[in-house]
């Protein structure tokens, strides 16, 4: 592949979200701006598809000398950005849609989320495609500062306490991720290159060189400052507030993609980690070990919660723990932890969609009254149900399948104190959470109120995900097992 | 010029123990400000003889944000409040000056542990640096008011920034303009949200913002 159509490709994919978010600011209705953020992700999702053929078919793209790179974990990870993007700006069409009808939406508020949704896109896309630790630094601070005012487009007491809790815990948090990043430069040994020292590809190429004591201190350094974003106990209390006051297709994102490309900045760092330390599983500990406390703090958390989109939130918490335990237990671990970055990114993005517009229909987001929703919206609640179903991990969903290998991986590794306290977790959400399902499901229809019938496109965002989930827990396309196995060759696991 | 770069380093201590012991928002402010001016001169003392025209300009683009935009953005942030000082932080005045001095203590002990100054040019930097990341952090958790938490964020940069220029001097300039820019955006994001939370709370007293819960 010549080096020119990869530079090409990698370019677009950053300049085509920024090109869109001055043309969200000349659109002349909200609801021009809302169809904008629809159609233009699904144009910026099909450069990133044929980014991704590339990648798979031909290796690695690189860009800008070598400070922009697309490899297999990236490219993995695009991918799923891209279709729960894709997923959200078609929901938001369905969400705004009633709020342009109330008129609570004016033109000036639609441009600035506009805006800021392809803003956004643009941070997260950088944190991916750049292979320069200190760009994908940027990128993630960047994520923080634009998707803030996301929380609060619409102007509330609750949203802005959630927005200054976010701006300021993830700043700071991202803060002592720079302290990280600058430890690890300063493990390359002295005398090299140093304006190549936070070149991955130039750190992994001489990683068993590389300063163990510096490195160690500097991934510390990183998971706790990157992990305030992945929003990982105990440094997750910003998270719930958030996702809770956002509007639900920034809940989506949040919750589908936003966390995972922090959680993505730490396993990148993985390798050159592992490699330092002789691959003795250092690391993998440290991901072991905040991901069980993840998963545990979020099981207590779910069984006293009330609020729908708060309750989606601790599951955000104990998913992204799941993936970190996942990826810290290695071989087919990561496999299945990556696996579970599609699962979950999907199914929570279906959540957040069915919890959003029940919320609007019925006024509240409390459970308590929002109960016999089967019978009252089939659609909705259909979706909301079955994708809550899912998130507990109930079979056969996808997301049973791979939390069940990491599970097996855990038996298998003999990590027998690990697997326990995976299960006891799961086990804690599952009932936890069902005993909030049930009476939500199949309770006395609590509001009286007539659901708008949901439209052939609002049925089809429904559905389409979830019998996906469901599928993919029964069958896995040769292709998929393909792509995850490469991408999680590079963090050292595989089926 | 190891003096000169002591002299800065000393100063930087100073302000950062000023701030632990003011109450007044507009003081806090230009505290700050002169923090951010000794951190911009930093680079330009550090390289000494051999100073380029990057580091030049560098340090130029260090002082005038930080040592003149942003003041002005949280002046501006402030300007229809009628809170001028911080009544009743979560911990007191002296309190906080001891807990200034304790992490000055351990900074310099953390520093003499960790081998960690082999590119600085004095030995000063890794502690100073080290102190003010605590003293910023102990300003956000330990004081009400959202101005003065943003003025702990930006001793917790300058302390990352001092610590940058001991283990990493090299920092490539893109990346270096990068972070100061994320640094701009995010005061600016916070000046903007300080002041709607003061138009839609009446105060800016973030201890308040705890309706959210569970």
């Amino acid at each position: 592949m010549p080096m020119s159509s990869s530079g090409i490709v990698i370019a677009l994919l950053i300049l085509a979200p920024a090109l869109l978010v001055g043309a969200a600011f000349l659109a002349s209705s909200s609801r021009a701006v809302i169809r904008l953020c629809a159609w233009g992700t699904a144009a910026v999702a099909a450069v990133a598809a044929y980014a991704l053929w590339m990648v798979f078919t031909t290796g690695p793209l690189f860009a800008a000398g070598t400070w922009l790179m697309l490899d297999a974990l990236s490219a993995y990870h695009l991918g799923v950005m891209m279709l729960v993007f894709l997923l959200s700006g078609f929901y938001s069409v369905s969400y705004f849609r009633r709020e342009i009808e109330e008129n609570i939406f004016p033109r000036k508020m639609a441009r600035r989320y506009g805006g800021l949704w392809f803003g956004s896109l643009t941070a997260m896309i950088t944190v991916l495609v750049s292979n320069n630790l200190g760009v994908m630094w940027v990128g993630i601070e960047a994520t923080t500062l634009l998707t803030a005012f996301l929380i609060c487009i619409h102007v509330t007491p609750g949203s802005l306490e959630a927005m200054w809790k976010y701006l300021l815990m993830c700043s700071v948090g991202v803060a002592v991720a720079f302290t990280g990043t600058l430890l690890i430069a300063a493990s390359t040994a002295a005398g090299s290159q140093l304006t190549h020292a936070l070149l991955w590809t130039h750190l992994l190429q001489g990683a068993a060189g590389l300063n163990p004591f510096l490195i160690k201190a500097g991934f510390i350094f990183l998971v706790i400052g990157y992990g305030t974003k992945v929003g990982l106990a105990p440094m997750h209390s910003w998270l719930p507030d958030a996702h809770s006051q956002a509007p639900a297709p920034v809940s989506a994102i949040f919750s589908g993609f936003l966390l995972n490309t922090a959680l993505y900045c730490i396993l990148r760092c993985l390798p050159l980690v592992e490699a330092a330390t002789g691959n003795t599983g250092w690391g993998r500990e440290i991901l072991v070990v905040f991901g069980l406390l993840s998963i545990l703090v979020a099981a207590i958390f779910i069984v006293a919660q009330h609020d729908i989109k708060r309750l989606l939130a601790y599951h955000s918490v104990e998913h992204l723990g799941i993936i970190a335990v996942g990826v810290g237990i290695g071989g087919i671990g990561v496999w299945a932890a990556l696996f579970h970055v599609f699962n979950h990114s999907v199914c929570k993005a279906l959540s957040f969609f069915c919890a959003g517009t029940l919320g609007q229909v019925c006024g509240t987001h409390d459970m308590r009254r929002m109960t016999g929703i089967l019978r009252s919206s089939p659609v909705w609640g259909g979706g909301l149900i079955g994708s809550l179903l899912a998130l507990i991990g109930t079979a056969p969903f996808a997301l049973f399948m791979s939390e069940f290998l990491i599970l097996k991986a855990a038996l298998d590794g003999k990590a027998y104190a690990t697997a326990v306290l995976f299960l006891t977790g799961l086990a804690i959400v599952f009932v936890g959470a069902l005993r909030h399902v049930i009476p939500v499901a199949w309770g006395p229809e609590t509001s009286p109120r007539v659901y708008g019938r949901a439209s052939a496109t609002e049925t089809a965002l429904v559905c389409v995900p979830l019998v996906a989930l469901l599928v993919l827990g029964l069958w896995l396309p040769a292709i998929l097992i393909d792509v995850l196995n490469r991408a999680a060759g590079l963090l050292g696991g595989g089926l | 010029m190891t003096g000169l770069l002591d002299a800065i380093l000393v100063m930087l201590i100073l302000t950062s123990f000023l701030l632990l012991g003011s109450s007044r928002l507009g003081a806090c402010i230009r505290i700050g400000a002169l923090q951010g001016i000794m951190v911009g001169l930093i680079p330009v003392a550090a390289s000494g003889a051999d100073i380029t025209a990057r580091i030049l300009a560098i340090g130029a683009a260090i002082i005038g944000l930080k040592g003149f935009v942003f003041p002005r953005l949280l002046t501006w942030a402030l300007r229809d409040s009628d809170t001028s000082s911080e009544l009743k932080p979560f911990v007191g005045y002296t309190a906080s000056l001891l807990a200034g001095i304790a992490s000055l203590v351990a900074s310099f002990w953390l520093a003499s542990k960790l081998d960690l100054a082999a590119g600085a040019s004095s030995q000063l930097v890794v502690p100073v640096a080290f102190s003010m990341m605590m003293t910023g952090l102990f300003l956000i958790v330990a004081r009400r008011l959202a101005v003065n938490q943003v003025i702990g964020y930006l001793v917790i940069e300058n302390g990352i920034y001092v610590f940058g220029l001991a283990v990493a001097r090299d920092v490539p300039v893109l990346v270096e303009l990068g972070v100061l820019m994320d640094v701009f955006v995010a005061v600016f994001v916070m000046g903007i949200a300080i002041y709607r939370i003061n138009r839609e709370f009446d105060h800016i007293d973030s201890d308040q913002l705890t309706t959210l819960r569970g």
